[in-house]
């Protein structure tokens, strides 16, 4: 027997994490033309930040000494474990300040990133988040206080003390869809704003956007901080939902599904972003679910799975550049001059 | 006397000859396609495994046959991906940095290709090939010079890589067709160069970045202690590095930034290492800390698509 | 009358090629001042360096701002647009992937709306209104209106340097470079052009420099012209007068 609303509820809430990502990298990507290969940088660096947070603070504030029983130790974790649903209060509270410092960690890292790279092509800032993310990730594989290669785990989540667990999920489940309407809305309002018209405009061309005089790297800048710092949230949300980090989670192949998802949807469509993301992650659910069907044993159905996101890739630029979903003019009140304008012409 | 002697100097010399074999073709495909090809690792890796699957499933132990199966393999690789992919999007007026992601999607593609290719071998030979262990090659001598032995990879690195820098150099200056490469890299728009058409050109920068990266590939696998699908990936950040230093077009600038980064990665960690106590798994860390202050102190401007300024009063 | 702009014997070379060799000119205010030369002589590289894209390797360019005069060359192409300096391209660098209309609402400099808060916050739409209405004005004067709403990769090449004109055009600068407005525009449309140029100085009190190589359609709207012949300054005057001097007609006929 198939549970539907189990698989439901699991891919919306996958879904939506993977969907803040998509419209963050399509706003840095997709319309403003920095090309971040070092998503899983700032998607990591929140996931840690949130997961660190709440085990140290749930141990602290319990009157255990981390120093003896670190979080990451067997007594920890099953000491997390019992500690998890005894207090609605303070796993809420760490759930909301974990949000706004993995934002701030990961919004920052990304502003003071862009500084190394704002004077150079994209091929520049594409490698240097992207062996930003690698370093990161073997940073966190020698970095004993988060559990090194281990990573943490039992991190209690903001619904620990739900009892029923379909509650819990669909409780989860919820603050994930709030957190992407948030995005969505914030993001809408600065691509269709004159801040995202210049921003494409930087995207088409820096030089003639810097004669126009665009503060072209104080730009970019801010792209990275806010791309960034949602990134960091839905780290953090991913950390509570699986409630366990560990460096094997971001790897760049994490990136690369994410541009696959923009690419697919469209470049510089935020609502292209959500179809992408809803696409392919559907394609991975169903892969996951069929492959044990199909009996196929030489080869490991992961290669299959990744080997087509790289086909995907180069199939749409050379196909469909526009991806689903093509980009739009900006919407601003510009639009409806123009229109009483084009109407008015015609009469007179 | 520099710590670590005389280990980090030999050690030195051999990541510079294999720094070069793997950059050069990098800078020089940039500089004469204006491609930035993210997939480069991926002629690394597939000369490897053309010299692995020649030994694994072939029984081969001479590393000029594999040298030459592996030249062929990346050549045709990067032709492949000029032809399939560059050249279209280039012709639709696709802007650099979408020509950037397609090469990211190939690098994916090329990538778990490599894992599929080394389950199948798998499953014909039940040899494990996602983790080969060194070749040891006959035809390759090892030298020993004033009670110094010289291991068969260095011997075979360094004559691979004076090899190429003496070619390269021979061939740019010397003859026609290399003059004619120099003339497009300078110029991209001219569409013909002595008779040469623009694309013959393309195509043969193609042909010789993707063959002598793979080269290297394949000299590696007599040095390395176990290969995977993930070796020519892990050196992405040096072989990039390198070639940044060089700004993506000066063959000279990326021999010295070759130089620096095997100088930085094994005679300077084990000074840190000695003198600071800093482990040695603290190396990509200082390239990495290299490329930053590079990009700070003096980013290759207008390189690439950047912009050609600093953000500074650039009046004394 | 005072001058808004002052080239000071400025030298800029590039490698082996001298571009421009101890240039010295002035625009006065409210001026329309012609720049002309053989291809080649400097023309571009003069413009390149007034707006801080290139920086000269001798001599001054100075701008008169409120107080009096301020030494530009040096700064960064933003900053000397921010100054007041608009320029357009001699190879038109339009934003390919927007449209028309989108290209004109760059330009104006610090729109509220480009700020991140302000741009969340909403309340920059009356300002976006405003600046709609001047580039939809500015459209319709050369029949681009029909044009608004379409991509610019898809504008034929005549209508894309006229946009490329225009979109300078949007922002209230004090000093305007043109560089070949006219270049592969109809005649009828370019005299227009001038026409506008012409009506801004009236009425606006703005100031030209137009470099343009259809000497017959520049000498009748600028007021003063200056020959550029191999990075140097051939001659200068009334139009009338430049153009009648043999050394100029020399230089055009011996070519560059
Ligand atoms: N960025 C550059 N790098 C190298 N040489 C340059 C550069 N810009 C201009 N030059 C050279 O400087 C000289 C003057 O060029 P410039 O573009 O200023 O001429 P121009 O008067 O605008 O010519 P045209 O009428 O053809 O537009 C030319 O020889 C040109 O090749
Ligand atoms: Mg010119």
């Amino acid at each position: 027997m198939i549970d539907v609303v189990g698989f439901l509820v699991s891919w919306l809430t996958l879904l939506g994490i993977y969907s803040i990502l998509a419209l963050t990298l399509n706003f840095e990507s997709g319309v403003s033309g920095v090309t971040n290969f070092g998503k899983v940088l700032f998607y990591g660096v929140g996931a840690y930040t949130a997961a660190a947070l709440t085990v140290y603070l749930v141990l602290i504030l319990n009157g255990f000494d981390v120093t003896k029983t670190p979080p990451y130790s067997v007594e920890g974790i099953v000491a997390l474990g019992q500690l998890a649903g005894q207090n609605p209060a303070l796993n809420l509270a760490l759930f909301a300040l974990s949000l706004v410092l993995a934002f701030l960690a990961a919004g920052l890292l990304g502003y003071l990133l862009s500084y190394p790279i704002l004077r150079v092509g994209p091929a520049f800032v594409g490698f240097t988040l992207l062996s930003s993310g690698e370093l990161m990730r073997i940073f966190l594989q020698h970095f004993e206080p988060v559990g090194a290669s281990k990573g943490l785990m039992s991190i209690p989540g903001p619904f620990a003390w739900v009892p029923e667990p379909r509650a819990r999920e669909l409780a989860f489940l919820g603050v994930v869809l709030a957190l992407l309407a948030l995005t969505y809305v914030v993001l809408d309002r600065l691509v269709n704003s004159p801040l995202g018209r210049t921003l494409r405009a930087v995207r088409e061309d820096e030089v003639a956007a810097l004669c126009l005089g665009k503060h072209v790297p104080r730009l970019k800048a801010t792209v990275l901080f806010i791309g960034s710092g949602f990134t960091g949230v839905a780290g953090a949300l991913l950390a509570y939902y699986l409630t366990a980090v560990n460096p094997g989670m971001f790897v760049p192949a994490v990136t690369f599904n994410v541009w696959a998802m923009i690419i697919l949807g469209g470049m510089g469509n935020l609502r292209g972003s959500l179809v992408g993301a809803a696409l392919l992650t559907l394609f991975d659910r169903l892969l996951t679910f069929l492959t044990p069907q199909l009996g196929i044993t030489v080869i490991s159905p992961d290669y299959v799975r990744w080997f087509s996101v790289g086909l995907l890739i180069v199939a749409l630029l050379l196909l469909r550049p526009q991806g689903l979903l093509p980009e739009e003019p900006v919407r601003t009140p510009a639009l409806e001059e123009l229109e009483v304008a084009l109407r008015g012409g015609g009469s007179g | 006397m520099l710590p670590g002697y005389p280990y980090s100097i030999v050690n030195f010399l051999h990541y510079l000859f294999f720094y070069l074999l793997f950059s050069l073709p990098l800078t020089l495909s940039y500089r004469n396609t204006k491609v930035i090809n993210f997939a480069h690792s991926n002629f690394i890796t597939y000369g490897m495994y053309t010299a692995v699957f020649l030994h694994g499933l072939l029984g081969n132990t001479s590393l000029l046959a594999a040298a030459a199966a592996a030249f062929l393999v990346g050549g045709s690789m990067a032709l492949l991906n000029n032809i399939a992919v560059f050249r279209p999007l280039e012709r639709r007026g696709a802007s650099p940095s979408m020509i950037m992601i397609a090469s990211m999607g190939l690098w994916i593609m090329y990538n778990y290709l490599l894992y599929m290719l080394a389950d199948v071998a798998h499953f014909f030979s039940r040899k494990n090939f996602v983790s080969y262990s060194k070749i040891a090659y006959s035809d390759v001598p090892e030298l020993s010079i004033a009670g110094f032995t010289l291991s068969q990879s260095f011997v075979a690195s360094m004559l691979a890589a004076l090899g190429l820098v003496a070619a390269l150099y021979l061939f740019l200056e010397k003859t026609r067709l290399g003059r004619a490469m120099r003339a497009v890299s300078d110029n991209p728009v001219l569409a013909e160069v002595s008779g040469i058409p623009r694309d013959t050109i393309v195509n043969l920068t193609w042909l010789i970045a993707g063959g002598v990266a793979a080269v290297g590939g394949a000299v590696w696998t007599c040095f390395s202690g176990t290969i995977t699908p993930q070796s020519g990936d892990a050196m992405i950040l040096q072989v990039f590095t390198v070639s940044f230093i060089g700004g993506l077009v000066s063959l000279l600038r990326t021999g010295l930034g070759a130089l620096a980064i095997s100088f930085i990665e094994n005679v300077g960690i084990a000074a840190l290492n000695t003198y600071l106590g800093v482990p040695t798994s603290f190396r990509p860390f200082l390239t990495f800390a290299t490329l930053l202050t590079i990009l700070i102190a003096s980013p290759p401007l207008g390189a690439a698509g950047g912009l050609p300024y600093r953000f500074r009063r650039r009046r004394g | 009358m005072a001058s808004i702009l002052e080239v000071n014997s400025v030298s800029k070379r590039f490698g082996g090629v001298v571009a421009l060799e101890e240039v010295t000119l002035s625009v006065p205010e409210r001026g329309i001042v012609g720049l002309i030369g053989p291809n080649g002589s400097g023309k571009t590289t003069l413009f390149n360096v007034v707006t801080g894209f290139h920086v000269p390797d001798k001599g001054e360019v100075w701008f008169r701002n409120q107080g009096g005069m301020e030494r530009i060359d040096g700064l960064n192409p933003n900053e000397v647009f921010a100054k007041g300096i608009v320029r357009t391209f001699q190879v038109p660098r339009l934003f390919k992937n927007l449209t028309v209309l989108e290209n004109l609402l760059v330009t104006p400099w610090n729109q509220l709306g480009e700020r991140p808060l302000a741009a969340l916050r909403r309340g920059w739409e009356r300002e976006e209104r405003e600046l709609a209405r001047r580039a939809i004005e500015l459209l319709r004067r050369f029949d681009l209106l029909p044009y608004a709403n379409t991509r610019v990769s898809e504008l034929s090449a005549a209508h894309i340097k006229l946009v490329e004109t225009v979109r300078g055009l949007m922002t209230p600068a004090r000093l305007y470079l043109l560089d070949e407005p006219a270049a592969g525009v109809e005649a009828g449309v370019a005299h227009r052009l001038f026409s506008l140029v012409r009506e801004l100085r009236e009425r606006e009190g703005l100031t030209f420099f137009i470099v343009e190589h259809r000497i017959e359609i520049l000498t009748r709207y600028v007021d003063y012209l200056y020959v550029l012949h191999n990075g140097k300054l051939l001659a200068e005057g009334k139009p009338e007068e430049v153009i009648s001097d043999p050394r100029v007609v020399e230089a055009y006929i011996g070519g560059g």
